[in-house]
């Protein structure tokens, strides 16, 4: 990783396993600064693994993770600790705290994170996040009171609420209808143009991932059997990628 | 066998954690408070009509036998010893075990099984410190009062049925009941539920902490803390008290 501008975050020959069974074989890929990557393929394809590995909630079995120029692979917990804090993370289910209010949810990072930060600036940057998602007016309510979509944009809000570089994206879309999908892919786009974050989004929408632009990588049988444009996807050789690529 | 040992194994290694992460900080202070109250505050009504049906309980069986060797004076005595030394604590370990223990394990197994737990790791918070240290501290602070409050309504208990059969003031069935306590017959006994406690904090969190089977590990896990946390209550009884009477055989006497 020699250079002066480093990938914002790099697989390098990543392999991983499960109870014997390998979910990613040898995988490398690089994300520029203030790319998109979309990582598609069918399920249990070893998508949402690759995200948990690069924010480092699992360890991979060989290979090297790169976020920036830092190898986070045999980093200890609180060095990563300080790299997480450059990354953001929107979980499959959002993965809000049921046991906090929206506004508390958002205030959680800030308050644990930033100590003297005063109550009101924490209040205003939680009120903004909120409002920036579209729950402006819905701070006071629990997690079980909210639909999928609403959650989904909390999810999102908190995963914003440190600014991060890089965001981590699992299924945007999963379990969401298609206007309240093509909303939080707007949102995204939002962030995006507006801070300038590198993204890797894992879906299995093709759909989505046009409509988020950026390259697209393609993972089966715990390898990456395609990675480019859309336009290069849809002349690949293998005819699995191009199934996927024209599920549109 | 390979999977008991197993088991033994990771649980060591989980305690082992456990004692090394207690004391750095972030202390967690305001989530122990809060733990507290959710864990004592609000098994306190459970504790104290468990041990005044308790009382009441044990005065009209063991009245009969005091009667007939003529002894029944004694009875406030053996209600207070049997209570002091063990009925309290170890029935209010048991009932923290099945009211609180189930409810770490499944609350942590459902925030694994929900992400959440990781969400509160991707946000640079250490998930072991913020959930499963004041869990622990929090059982081991609030058996021990608890048991107290068991320890009283158990006496209280016993009273209600004395005077329903003999009509004893509260002030000669109290100067009985503690004729023959000394701080070495309460205290030890009391303060060893703190170990009953990490014991119940312990294995629920391990169970809820380390699940990783969705909504079905939520059941299993609330289910095996019940359970091993009880037994491990019952178990280590066994050793503690050896340790009291080692330690202050006044109380073997």
């Amino acid at each position: 990783m020699s250079g002066d501008r480093h990938p914002a975050v790099a697989f390098r020959d990543v392999t991983r396993a499960f109870e014997g069974r390998t979910v990613l074989r040898s995988v490398s890929f690089d994300v520029a600064p203030g790319e998109v990557l979309c990582l598609i393929g069918r399920s249990g394809m070893g998508k949402s693994v690759t995200l948990k590995l690069l924010i480092g909630l699992m360890k991979p079995d060989a290979g090297a993770i790169y976020v920036g120029n830092e190898n986070i692979v045999d980093m200890e917990e609180n060095q990563l600790s300080k790299v997480r804090r450059r990354m953001g993370f929107l979980f499959q289910s959002a993965a809000l705290f049921d046991s906090m209010s929206l506004y508390e949810n958002l205030a959680v990072p800030l308050k644990r994170l930033l100590d003297a930060t005063p109550d009101a600036e924490i209040e205003a940057i939680v009120r903004k996040n909120l409002e920036d998602v579209g729950l402006g007016n819905d701070g006071h309510k629990m997690p079980g009171d909210l639909s999928g979509g609403m959650r989904k944009r909390a999810g999102l809000a908190r995963a914003l609420m440190l600014d991060p570089q890089i965001l981590l994206v699992d299924e945007p879309s999963s379990g969401l209808d298609r206007v309240t999908e093509a909303e939080i892919d707007a949102l995204l786009l939002r962030v995006r143009e507006k801070d300038n974050s590198t993204m890797v989004i894992v879906t299995h929408d093709i759909r989505e991932a046009r409509r988020l632009g950026g390259r697209i990588a393609v993972l089966d049988q715990g390898s990456l059997i395609a990675i480019g444009s859309l336009e290069e996807l849809a002349a690949n050789e293998n005819a699995l990628v191009r199934a996927l690529v024209s599920e549109a | 066998m390979r999977r008991y040992l197993e088991f033994v194994g990771n649980i060591g290694l989980f305690a082992l954690t456990a004692v090394r992460r207690l004391l750095a900080p972030p202390l967690e202070l305001q989530m122990t408070l809060r733990q507290i109250e959710v864990m004592g505050w609000k098994s306190l009504p459970l504790v104290v009509s468990a041990g005044f049906a308790l009382g009441l309980v044990l005065s009209l069986h063991t009245r009969n036998t005091l009667v007939r060797f003529g002894a029944e004076g004694l009875l406030p005595t053996v209600q207070a010893l049997a209570f002091f030394n063990d009925i309290g604590p170890l029935v209010t370990g048991l009932l923290v075990a099945g009211r609180v223990g189930a409810g770490i394990g499944a609350q942590l197994a459902n925030m694994r099984a929900s992400e959440q737990i990781d969400a509160i790791e991707v946000l640079s918070i250490d998930s072991f410190k913020l959930l499963v240290i004041p869990r622990i501290v929090a059982c081991s602070v609030a058996v021990p009062i608890l048991t107290i409050l068991m320890d009283v309504a158990g006496l209280a208990g016993g009273y209600v049925a004395q005077c329903l059969t003999s009509h004893i003031s509260a002030g000669l069935f109290l100067f009985r009941a503690f004729t023959n306590v000394s701080w070495a017959t309460f205290i030890p006994p009391t303060v060893k539920t703190a170990v009953f406690g990490a014991l119940v904090g312990l294995v629920s969190c391990y169970f809820g902490y380390t699940t990783n089977e969705g909504a079905e590990g939520v059941g299993r896990a609330a289910m095996n803390s019940v359970v091993i946390s009880s037994l491990a209550i019952i178990l280590s009884d066994v050793v503690l008290v050896k340790l009291i009477f080692f330690f202050f055989p006044e109380t073997a006497a």
